[in-house]
């Protein structure tokens, strides 16, 4: 996992201990505890002392915490694209090597997605190795699929997009964009392999699209992750006038969560 | 009494959420209008019909400079706004589906133009108002597909793939939405102050 954590030994904290130096990120942030060596020093309970436990939970760029919230749409993804290939393996069968592959891509799939959603009711969301693991495992059925169906002209490609859109909203950038290279240059080959001149462009827009929604997916998980800091440093700051001013009564009024 | 900050009201959530997704839309337009020129270059076999399509796009693009321009300038357009442009995008991609030269409805494959604009819209809206849009996404291409007479309704291997089709529509659409719902239980409960919940998810993964 590459969580960055706050920790007082690893950055350069403002005098007055509110806020430390990102290098990273080149701006000054919020100290994640505000005021946690008092309360820490009056708690006895040692989870409250730990770092991972305060309100930089939230924030940042995305990273595993955005990976395990994003696991859920992954996983859902994933039931999509099994329900819809059982439902159309059994529609009209073409031939018998054809349907053997088609059921045992989407069984193994169905095995490994049940654990992994299984790990999510639990609250314990799978390690980010076997949620990478998963996600590159659905690439290659649909992959198997498309091969097994002459390429180009096999419709089942567009499952290419389900498991793209969980990829974009739960990977980091670099591993979104990673998978989605890997996606158009896997399937740009093998359509470039078995189709005409004549489909070229019909090529084209696939693999445009499947990078648009790409991008439209992580540039909205970039965005969360940076209101989602934004809404912290704003509470930090009003815990700091209410502190500063006792008797007054905050006027704050949390949003509710969309239906 | 000194003036206190608001976190973040219920009204400035959802001006919020129109506001961050506009960027997502208009990526996700742009997408489509880049698809689009490139096809028309390169399809067109006379200047009739480059001179007929093109202008399409033009337009559609000089709309896009337009509120990507606001939008970088702090002033985003409004919710109706949004909406309305997004449903241009369909009947867009539907007339796409339906006029271009060669193939129409089910047999044409620019049908994959609904999926970016489907998903940028579903992370943008709340349930009912991207539940709608799905649904009308739906609508047009099945529509597309019958007005066109490319679909049999035999069950036969043609009906197969429709059904294909749409389901992934509707798929883009819910697995939109259902993230952005995650993503505003997220905001709320940051802007609350609370993590528990993230911390106790964290104790998970480092299992």
């Amino acid at each position: 996992m590459s969580t960055t954590r706050w920790n007082p030994a690893h950055h350069l904290v403002s005098p007055d201990g509110k806020w430390y130096w990102d290098g990273v990120a080149q701006e000054w942030k919020a100290v994640a505890t505000p005021a946690a060596p008092a309360k820490a020093a009056s708690t006895p309970n040692p989870a409250a002392a730990q770092p991972s436990r305060g309100l930089s939970s939230f924030t940042g760029k995305i990273r595993s915490d955005d990976l395990a919230y994003g696991q859920t749409v992954l996983v859902w993804a994933r039931w999509i694209l099994i329900g819809t290939g059982l439902l159309l393996s059994f529609w009209g069968p073409k031939d018998l090597l054809t349907l053997q592959v088609q059921l045992a891509a989407i069984i193994a799939l169905a095995f490994g997605n049940f654990y992994l959603h299984v790990q999510l009711l639990r609250g314990h969301p799978a390690l980010d190795n076997v949620v990478y693991a998963a996600s590159l495992a659905d690439i290659c059925v649909v992959t198997a699929l498309v091969l097994v169906q002459t390429g180009y002209p096999s419709p089942v490609f567009i499952f290419y997009f389900a498991a793209i859109v969980g990829i974009s909203v739960a990977f980091p950038t670099q591993m979104t964009a990673g998978y989605t290279l890997l996606v158009v240059g896997v399937y740009g080959i093998i359509c470039l392999a078995t189709a005409s001149v004549d489909d070229h462009p019909a090529i084209f827009t696939r693999l445009l699209t499947i990078a648009a929604v790409a991008v439209c997916g992580n540039l909205f998980a970039r965005h969360e992750a940076q209101r989602r800091a934004d809404a912290i440093r704003i509470h930090g700051e009003l815990l700091d006038e209410v502190e500063q001013h006792p008797s007054t009564e905050p006027r704050t009024q949390p949003a509710a969560p969309a239906s | 009494m000194p003036a206190v900050r608001e976190v973040r009201t219920a009204a400035q959530a959802d001006q919020e959420d129109v506001f961050y997704g506009q960027t997502v839309i208009m990526w996700a337009r742009w997408s489509v209008i880049v698809a689009g020129i490139v096809l028309v270059l390169w399809t067109s076999t006379n200047v009739s019909l480059l001179t007929q399509t093109m202008p399409f796009f033009l337009v559609l693009m000089a709309v896009n400079f337009f509120l990507h321009g606001r939008y970088v300038m702090g002033s985003p357009l409004n919710r109706i706004v949004v909406i309305v442009a997004s449903v241009i995008d369909l009947v867009l991609i539907t007339a796409i589906v339906v006029l271009w030269p060669g193939s129409h409805g089910l047999h044409n494959q620019f049908y994959v133009l609904y999926f970016p604009v489907v998903f940028a819209f579903a992370l943008v809206f709340t349930r009912r108002i991207e539940a709608a849009y799905t649904v009308l996404a739906i609508v047009l291409y099945l529509g597309a597909c019958v007005f066109t007479a490319t679909v049999p309704f035999d069950f036969g291997s043609d009906d197969k793939v429709l059904v294909m089709r749409l389901i992934v529509i509707a798929a883009m659409g819910f697995l939109g939405n259902y993230y952005f719902r995650i993503q505003r239980d997220r905001l709320a409960r940051a802007s609350r102050g609370d993590n528990s919940t993230v911390a106790g998810m964290r104790g998970g993964v480092a299992r």
